[in-house]
């Protein structure tokens, strides 16, 4: 890595708080955003009774203040996090360069982000199909005789991207990825490519999902992936214990600010989260969905290669962490690998224990706990690993855990033999942002 | 910043397979659209003429691993796999020859397909009056892995599989894709950062579910007829006519492509996409960023030409002033492949230049007069025996995106 690359603005909507202060609040605190899903029934599923999305009295505020017509609520959700994030950078352009925008957007499925919408999209769906089956020719006719109104998300494109240039008042650089739950970390390693190579000074990442419905609850059901947990819901969600039975569906979004040091200098900003260090990538064909341990040591060598950084040097994970069987062993096999006996000693944090699995969206927000883990030097508790797993050798605890950290690790991997991981450090040159400080009292 | 050279290209379109049948049918005034979509035994006419994939044979691949995959896999990854075999095949990478963790996949192609509508469509009427809740329904009626088929870099995962590259595997679409020409920008990134030293873009234009053709059509109207004058830059051209179609481009640093032996085809000189808050804004700025970044000297224009009232009248707005040369587009021909319309430009041109040739826009004889003064052609190929460089512009239908791409022939430049 050339320029040095920080992180001056976060942005947060998540199942435990509206903002980036509620959410890392929550994540010291260890407070959970895991429910019995409620809104539709899951019954005769063999796993995924339970979600983590956002309360409807967040909605309802978010909603307010960033909706619009005809906006998707995916759409409504990244433009919360990223206007959050540029009010927290305090952004003023110094630069005459295109700005960089790199986003993952999940895609919620053939319906809106809702069970209801679901619920409505198979009703239509299944009433054009009863009225005119599948003839192209005749759905034409019959679309063009009814008001069409899918919800906003079916299309999967928006003025996402316009809105933000019209808000920084300047073109572009766009990457929208998809790396499946790899992809916030891809996202914000293309960001930084951008600025790497000088073709912007400033980028923004945004990863958003909102996806629980009738049709992803069914599908990951069919995967087996879900929690088959039937205690509390708090404690649905396990990762690295041996109790864990699967992953949480979740709803967030998140976003941060990226500007090259210099670029922060010249317009006055003394303060950062954190540094982006190096990056490692890989894809394998071993396996659609499993995990294997070669490639998660090799992403996490790598990142730590680009850092010029050595495992002694790293003071502690936050790791992908879903809650399932494998995923988790393989990560804490690849973990001790790496970093030997170091792994007796240094604390491993797992944001999915309160949040769930929100595929690419998690990569962002899990990077924002990382840099706050970074900035304040507080490592975030894994309240549900009571009972941790032996098998997967990885040291977490029960409180937030206060100690120096200048170098954190970050892994995400993914369906589709996606790894990546990320080497997020202290800045040298700037201050800590005191934003949240109050936590540290 | 290294050279990097185009190597590879694997094409199928409704012209056939390879870029060569589709400029052999744009000289010869051939067109492919007929009033079906998908379903060609359909009864009734579909309101806007398509040119649909003939596709040939392609056979899922044989061999270790293969056999156990193919029920992931849907149309778009049966036609990706096809394409990158061709490509590796034109670009004479062969396992071995090639560090794998150095070379990557890039997909740019629409999470959307039909493939699950007519599905989803026989659950809804069940619904109404099975006695099982939704989820329980779809858990066992919706046949096994379709959420996973429908993930864009899945696709990618079988390219990997099919190339044997292991470095890195992406999808890019969406608002960002522009026509494909996000992913290749993206890809000229991977290589200029050194992260790797070659990168497969991969792209898949399927037919587009009916639901959303309704949609485009309401926002920006879907040509209705495709016959004579009809099409892109055509004074009665009444919007543009879909395309289907799927291309592999494999572009490498110059240096690795030297050291391998590779043919290399054309140079890849730069290549940007921008969103803004308007389609002209977008092309300027492109066409700023492209023209900072290389040595635009361009001899020809392929066009985005969609055949969109008011994107021609927008591209030739944005662009023509600059950029005095002869024009020509393909859409008139293979009609408009919106998620790889400029991967498909890029590999036409690619042929072009090899050719020293510029072909005839499609469904053009009398051009609108508001875009007389460009030079497009019309009628007959030109000869650019001399072209060194060409200039591609791409437009994303849907948003305000666009894309500039800039390409030299081989020969015309020489690399370290």
């Amino acid at each position: 890595m050339g320029k040095r690359i920080l992180i001056t603005g976060i942005g947060a909507v998540t199942p435990v708080g509206e903002n980036a202060a509620s959410f890392w609040d929550a994540n010291l605190a260890g407070r959970s955003g895991m429910r019995p899903e409620l809104r539709m029934d899951l019954t005769g599923l063999p796993c995924g009774w339970i979600s983590s999305v956002i309360p409807d009295e967040i909605k309802e505020t978010i909603k307010r203040r960033w909706s619009g017509s005809n906006k998707s609520w995916g759409d409504t959700l990244m433009r919360a996090s990223v206007m959050e994030a540029i009010e927290d950078a305090k952004l003023e352009l110094k630069t005459d360069k295109p700005v960089g925008l790199a986003w993952a957007r999940v895609w919620p499925g053939p319906s809106g982000s809702f069970p209801d919408d679901y619920v409505e999209f198979i009703r239509r769906t299944g009433e054009r199909h009863s009225k005119v089956g599948s003839q192209p020719g005749d759905i034409v006719d019959y679309l063009r005789s009814i008001a069409n109104q899918e919800p906003p998300d079916t299309a999967d494109t928006s003025s996402f991207p316009r809105e933000v240039s019209l808000v920084l008042e300047r073109p572009l650089l766009t990457t929208r990825v998809d790396a499946t739950c790899a992809g916030g970390l891809r996202a914000i390693a293309e960001a930084a490519r951008l600025i790497e190579l000088g073709k912007v000074d400033v980028a923004i990442v945004s990863g958003v999902v909102s996806r629980s419905n009738h049709y992803t609850h069914s599908q990951y059901a069919q995967l087996m992936a879900l929690t088959r947990w039937k205690g509390d819901p708090k404690f649905a969600s396990t990762p690295f214990d041996r109790r864990r039975t699967g992953m949480v569906i979740s709803e967030s979004a998140g976003a941060i600010v990226l500007e090259t040091e210099e670029h922060a200098f010249r317009r006055g900003r003394g303060n950062a989260y954190a540094e982006l260090g190096g990056w490692g990538l890989a894809v394998d064909t071993v396996h659609l969905t499993a995990p294997s341990q070669d490639m998660v040591e090799r992403v996490i060598q790598e990142a730590l290669a680009r850092s010029h950084l050595k495992p002694i040097d790293i003071d502690t994970v936050n790791a992908h962490g879903t809650s399932t069987k494998l995923n988790d062993l393989v990560e804490g096999r690849a973990l001790n690998k790496v970093f030997g006996d170091k792994m007796k000693e240094m604390y491993v944090s797992a944001v999915k224990s309160i949040t769930g699995h929100g595929s690419a969206a998690s990569g962002v927000i899990e990077v924002i706990v990382s840099a706050l883990t970074v900035s304040h030097g507080m490592i975030p508790p894994v309240v549900t690993c009571t009972d941790p797993d032996p098998e997967c050798g990885v040291l977490t605890s029960l409180t937030p855990v206060k100690q120096q950290v200048d170098a954190v690790i970050k892994n995400s991997f993914g369906f589709g033999g996606q790894y990546a991981s990320m080497v997020l450090r202290k800045p040298s040159n700037m201050g800590r942002n005191p934003r949240f400080d109050v936590h540290l009292a | 910043m290294e050279d990097i050279a185009i190597t590879g290209i694997g094409l199928i379109s409704p012209a056939g397979i390879g870029p060569s049948a589709v400029l052999d049918a744009m000289c010869e005034g051939r067109t492919f659209f007929e009033s079906k979509h998908g379903d060609r035994t359909a009864h009734k006419k579909f309101p806007w003429p398509e040119a649909s994939l003939k596709t040939p044979d392609m056979p899922w691949p044989v061999g270790p691993g293969w056999v156990d995959l193919k029920k992931y896999a849907n149309t778009t990854a049966h036609q990706a796999v096809a394409v990158a075999q061709l490509a590796m095949e034109h670009a004479e990478l062969k396992p071995g020859q090639f560090d794998a963790r150095l070379s990557g996949a890039i997909v740019a192609s629409g999470i959307r397909t039909d493939d699950l509508m007519p599905i989803l469509g026989r659950i809804g009427e069940m619904a109404a009056n099975d006695k099982r809740p939704l989820a329980r329904l779809l858990y066992e009626e919706v046949p096994d892995f379709s959420y996973l088929k429908d993930i864009p870099s899945q696709v990618g995962q079988f390219v990997c599989l099919a190339t044997g590259f292991r470095g890195s595997n992406l999808a890019m679409y969406g608002e960002a894709g522009v026509g494909g020409i996000g992913s290749l920008a993206l890809a000229m990134r991977l290589i200029n950062s050194g992260e790797l030293e070659r990168v497969m873009v991969v792209g898949v234009a399927a037919p587009l579910p009916v639901a959303h053709l309704v949609a485009m059509d309401e926002k920006d109207a879907l040509g209705s007829e495709a016959s004579a004058d009809k099409g892109p830059f055509a004074a009665d051209r009444a919007g543009t006519l879909p395309g289907h179609a799927a291309v592999a481009i494999v572009i490498e640093a110059a240096t690795a492509a030297a050291r391998r032996g590779a043919p290399m085809i054309a140079r890849l000189s730069a290549c940007e996409t921008v969103n803004a808050s308007n389609v002209h804004t977008a092309l300027a700025s492109a066409f700023t960023l492209v023209t900072g970044a290389a040595d635009c000297r361009p001899d020809a224009w392929w066009a985005h030409g969609a055949g969109s009232r008011a994107l021609d009248l927008a591209e030739c707005n944005a662009l023509g002033e600059a950029l005095q040369v002869p024009v020509t587009g393909s859409k008139g021909t293979i009609g408009n492949p919106f998620e790889v319309s400029g991967l498909i430009d890029v590999a036409l041109a690619a042929e072009g230049l090899r050719r020293g040739q510029l072909p005839p826009v499609g469904l053009l004889n009398k051009i609108d007069r508001e875009l007389d003064h460009l030079d497009i052609v019309v009628g007959h190929q030109r000869q650019l025996d001399n072209a060194r460089q060409v200039v591609i512009s791409t437009i994303d239908h849907r948003v305000e995106a666009a894309g500039i791409t800039l390409i030299d022939r081989h020969g015309g430049w020489t690399h370290g």
